[in-house]
């Protein structure tokens, strides 16, 4: 790969926002990646998702990828899960559903009926 | 699947499952053929599921449901225009796919967003090496991406930083347009 000190510079220069940013996670996203999922859509929510978070600044969620779950016409499916709350898991969530899950459920902790799956354990 | 990058998408996918520690994937795009070769050292294929049934729907090794379709579905892509896709086990740990799309048929399928499959890749799986070569028809192999380098200089966290997703982004494509991968029917 080339340009890799262009790419050390462009660290170097944003690594202090970085800095201030690092922290515990309370809350974490999964979406489901398989290929039941892909074929659904799910890599575009999951960018929808973490281009969400960056632009919140909150250094307290994470994105994280799972499998299959075995309920492939719910894709894309995403579990929400905040720390001290029930597990959540959203059927069909496309890139609209996302920004509507992430301001309502993981901004404001109201679950979003409308793309409700399962909740709890 | 909608285009060919979710397909490769999948497959990665698969490497990840199977333990894979580094996956190599190979390009090659002449005369509107394009060429693709996935490399792991996963687990490879069970010898119970056999090579040549692996590309049958309704062999899997999963729980959750009794088909597995990534796959089959990748190998009808191929198949449907002409193309042929292979698996077979290394010699030494892991496991190769290759398979070749004939981009001017009618059946083909869109490339997608193939640039995005490696940053998606790199977000999703961290802990997996990457490394990505592109073949310009002249059996010249260049390397455009290697993980573990760019590991040395980032971490993971850093990939959410709009400037240097947009950075790794503007140099994969580069390499892309060089074989012609931003076309269709590429440099014929």
């Amino acid at each position: 790969m080339k340009n890799l000190e262009e790419l050390k510079k462009i660290r170097e220069r944003v690594k202090r926002d970085l800095e201030l940013r690092t922290g515990k996670h309370r809350i974490k996203i999964v979406v489901c990646l398989g290929t039941c999922g892909i074929a659904a859509g799910a890599r575009d929510s999951m960018n929808t998702l973490i281009d969400l978070i960056t632009r919140s600044n909150r250094n307290d969620i994470i994105v994280t990828t799972s499998g299959c779950a075995g309920f492939c016409e719910q894709e894309p499916m995403i579990q929400v899960y905040v720390e001290g709350e029930e597990p959540v898991v959203y059927g069909k969530v496309d890139t609209k559903a996302a920004e509507e899950i992430f301001n309502q459920h993981i901004l404001n902790h109201q679950v979003v009926e409308k793309y409700l799956f399962t909740k709890g354990k | 699947m909608k285009d060919i990058a979710n397909h490769i998408f999948d497959i990665l996918e698969n490497s990840v499952r199977a333990g894979a520690t580094k996956i190599e994937i190979l390009m090659k795009f002449t005369q509107g053929c394009f060429y693709c070769q996935i490399t792991d050292n996963g687990a490879g294929i069970k010898v119970k599921e056999k090579e040549r049934e692996v590309t049958d729907p309704f062999v899997t090794s999963r729980k959750e449901r009794r088909v597995g379709l990534g796959l089959p579905l990748l190998k009808s892509t191929a198949e449907g225009t002409g193309g042929f896709l292979k698996i077979y086990n290394l010699e030494k740990r892991g496991c190769c796919l290759e398979f070749a799309i004939n981009m001017i048929h009618i059946d083909a399928k869109p490339f997608g967003d193939l640039t995005r499959v490696i940053l998606d890749a790199l977000i999703c799986w961290p802990e997996t090496d990457l490394i990505l070569w592109l073949d310009n028809g002249n059996n010249q192999r260049e390397e455009i991406f290697n993980s573990k380098e760019l590991k040395k200089i980032l971490e993971i966290g850093d990939l959410k930083e709009k400037q240097i997703k947009d950075f790794i982004y503007q140099s994969l494509e580069e390499g892309f347009k060089k074989i012609g991968i931003d076309k269709q029917f590429g440099y014929l």
